[in-house]
């Protein structure tokens, strides 16, 4: 897991661990280093020392050519342990004095190199000149063995190591006790806040551990709380309030419906009456006392006949489209493409005039609704098409459907007059009319019968026109 | 003058650290006598003259042969350019007695037909490091004498008593080296 997703209390552990191990580590390190460069650096000036010292001895030992006194300067180095051991060259290069070590024997090297000392991995070893004034008389290899300094080195590690280890460990028990100060209540503070979210409790309350930042957001965060449930509270006040009013407006609005509905009913039905009786008598007055009425009495007496039967006409379409509010829709699966020839060879039939439109039925997706307000639907389609499309000769009418998920929709083709989409809003309203009652017969109530029916079911109903261009109208049903 | 005192102190760093390995290549005296007079030049290192030695700072410190020089060019090729103390350093051949003159070494060579211990009692008193290499020459009253050593080394025999009397400091150096000589 990456440190910035990690919990709190590992990433305050890991951070102040991070912290106190790199200066541990860092300043042991520092002290071990120079403990280490400066007994090195001790060492050499020691050995130095001590080469300048038998040099300087060595002198006369050199310039009277007597090994055997060198070799006596050289075994009092015996008396410091460390040295391996050391020889003397002379001038030429030439071996003329040595001490070796017994338990160490040294091989010399042959000649002398050069000046200085130099740090092996257990010794240290180095030339330097021997001089009497300012001439040089030979040349003294001095050799110390570091085994012990270096030994003594590991034990320093070791111990330093384990320092570090011990104060790692203390670091992480002190940590692991200090940083519960600030963790704990982060977390008591996380906990509440869980808590509140998953059970939408906003009475509880983070508790309050101390008075530093996070001490301020707690309270912060308890006022904000205090502030939930005071707006929750009147919320739902309201909201209850609501409720009550909009079921009481609710009930309201359904029994003025209702009287509304039954107020149509009961108007169109009472206004059947009067009209049959206009047209009985019409139809009575016309059969029997039609000689008796001059021209002008004829006249009129045709025109309130057409009239009267008009106007019953109205009321019927009224009366059926009040009852579609009130009639149950009943579903079920329908072989749409048969309704539809139905529908069509019914329509065809009963036109009267000469006027045969061809209609052509697609293949059409069956659907689950109740066919016999479907087959009312197609009636009313198709008959506005045979109807608007009277002006045409070549007039084509075409029933198709096409499928989506759920859904099936239905659409009727028609290349007559079409309409204005200007108007759009108008078409599926009761009593509304695109045309003259002259140009083309109809009560205006076939198109918001199709719309109900339609909206019944749960689909929609479009339309797209264009004048002299036909129009398509389409609606969905559930398949 | 400064390529010839390099040449000549090479010979007798040569001569001085090869030893014996190198005496049979050469004429063995000549080889012994170089050694010798290294050694010569050699005490003005490891011996203090008190400063009375000197009347001024300009005076030269003296190397003085009496009797013959069986060093042949050598000795002066090596004092050639040095300075004792600030005094420059001059060998002095004598040829008799009479002639020694003021000197802070006196090399008395064997070859020589002298009454040593006539030389000795007249230099008593004088801050004179007296080198010879009789085998009788410090019981005549020298001060440091040259011998041949079993392994033919040329090695040093010291009477440090009467170096004392004519305020002569020999180093604690060139007197571990040294056979110590002691009146019986």
């Amino acid at each position: 897991m990456a440190f910035h997703d990690l919990p709190i209390q590992k990433k305050l552990m890991r951070a102040s661990l991070l912290i106190s191990g790199v200066v541990l580590l860092v300043t042991c390190t520092t002290f071990f280093t120079y403990e280490f460069i400066k007994s090195r650096q001790e060492m050499k000036e020691k050995l130095e020392t001590l080469g300048k010292i038998v040099s300087a001895n060595s002198t006369a030992a050199l310039v009277f050519d007597n090994p055997k006194d060198a070799n006596e300067i050289l075994s009092a180095l015996k008396l410091e342990p460390r040295i391996e051991g050391a020889c003397l060259y002379t001038k030429n290069g030439v071996l003329f004095a040595q001490y070796s070590d017994s338990l160490r024997p040294v091989v010399f090297p042959n000649q002398p190199g050069q000046q200085g000392y130099t740090f092996s991995s257990s010794s240290l070893e180095g030339f330097q000149p021997i001089l009497l004034g300012d001439k040089k008389l030979g040349t003294l290899f001095i050799r110390t063995n570091l085994a012990d300094i270096y030994n003594r080195f590991r034990l320093y590690l070791i111990i330093t190591l384990s320092v570090v280890a011990v104060s790692f460990f203390l670091a992480y028990l002190l940590s692991d006790i200090l940083q519960k100060n600030i963790s704990i209540p982060i977390l008591s503070l996380a906990e509440t806040a869980r808590a509140i979210s998953e059970h939408q409790d906003y009475s509880a309350r983070a508790r309050k551990y101390n008075k530093d930042e996070v001490g301020v957001l707690i309270d912060a965060f308890n006022q904000m709380l205090v502030k939930i449930q005071e707006q929750n509270q009147i919320l739902s006040e309201f909201n209850t309030n609501l409720e009550e009013k909009v079921k009481i407006r609710t009930s309201e609005l359904e029994t003025s419906n209702k009287e509304l509905e039954s107020f149509s009913y009961s108007v169109s039905h009472d206004l059947r009456a009067p009209i049959r009786a206009i047209n009985g008598y019409g139809a009575i007055l016309e059969k029997n006392h039609f000689q008796q009425l001059d021209e002008e009495g004829k006249k009129f007496l045709a025109i309130i006949v057409r009239e009267a039967g008009r106007m019953g006409q109205l009321i019927d379409d009224l009366l059926a489209f009040a009852r579609l509010g009130k009639k149950e829709v009943q579903k079920k699966p329908v072989d749409v493409t048969a309704l539809a020839n139905e529908a069509a060879d019914d329509l065809l039939k009963l036109n009267e005039e000469n006027f045969k439109p061809r209609i052509t039925v697609n293949d059409l997706a069956p659907a689950l609704c109740d066919p016999v307000l479907v087959r009312q639907v197609l009636i009313n389609l198709l008959s506005n098409a045979i109807k608007f499309s009277h002006n045409n000769e070549h007039a084509l009418i075409e029933i198709g459907s096409f499928e989506e998920p759920g859904i099936v929709t239905y659409y009727v083709k028609d290349n007559g007059v079409g309409f204005d989409m200007r108007y759009y809003n108008k078409l599926f309203g009761v009593f509304q009319r695109l045309h003259s009652y002259e140009e083309f017969s109809g009560t205006g109530i076939g198109l918001a019968i199709v719309h109900r029916i339609v909206t019944r079911h749960g689909g929609q109903v479009r339309a797209e026109g264009k004048v002299n261009e036909g129009a398509v109208f389409y609606f969905s049903l559930a398949n | 003058m400064q390529i010839l005192k390099k040449i000549a102190f090479w010979r007798m760093i040569i001569v001085l650290l090869t030893g014996s390995a190198s005496l049979s290549a050469q004429t063995p005296v000549a080889v012994e006598y170089q050694l010798k007079a290294a050694f010569l030049f050699n005490f003005t290192k490891f011996v203090e003259w008190p400063a009375d030695v000197y009347s001024s700072d300009q005076d030269p410190f003296v190397i003085g042969i009496l009797g013959g020089n069986p060093f042949g060019s050598f000795l002066e090729d090596v004092a050639a350019g040095e300075k004792v103390n600030g005094h420059p350093l001059v060998i002095s051949y004598f040829k008799n007695t009479n002639e020694i003159k003021r000197c802070q070494i006196l090399f008395i060579n064997k070859t020589g037909q002298y009454n040593v211990s006539d030389i000795l009692s007249d230099l008593k008193g004088k801050s004179v490091l007296t080198v010879g290499d009789t085998p009788d020459f410090l019981k005549l009253g020298g001060m440091v004498r040259f011998f041949i050593n079993a392994s033919n080394k040329v090695q040093l025999q010291l009477n440090p008593d009467i170096a004392k009397t004519v305020r002569l400091q020999i180093s604690s150096k060139l007197l571990r080296l040294t056979e110590i000589y002691t009146q019986k």
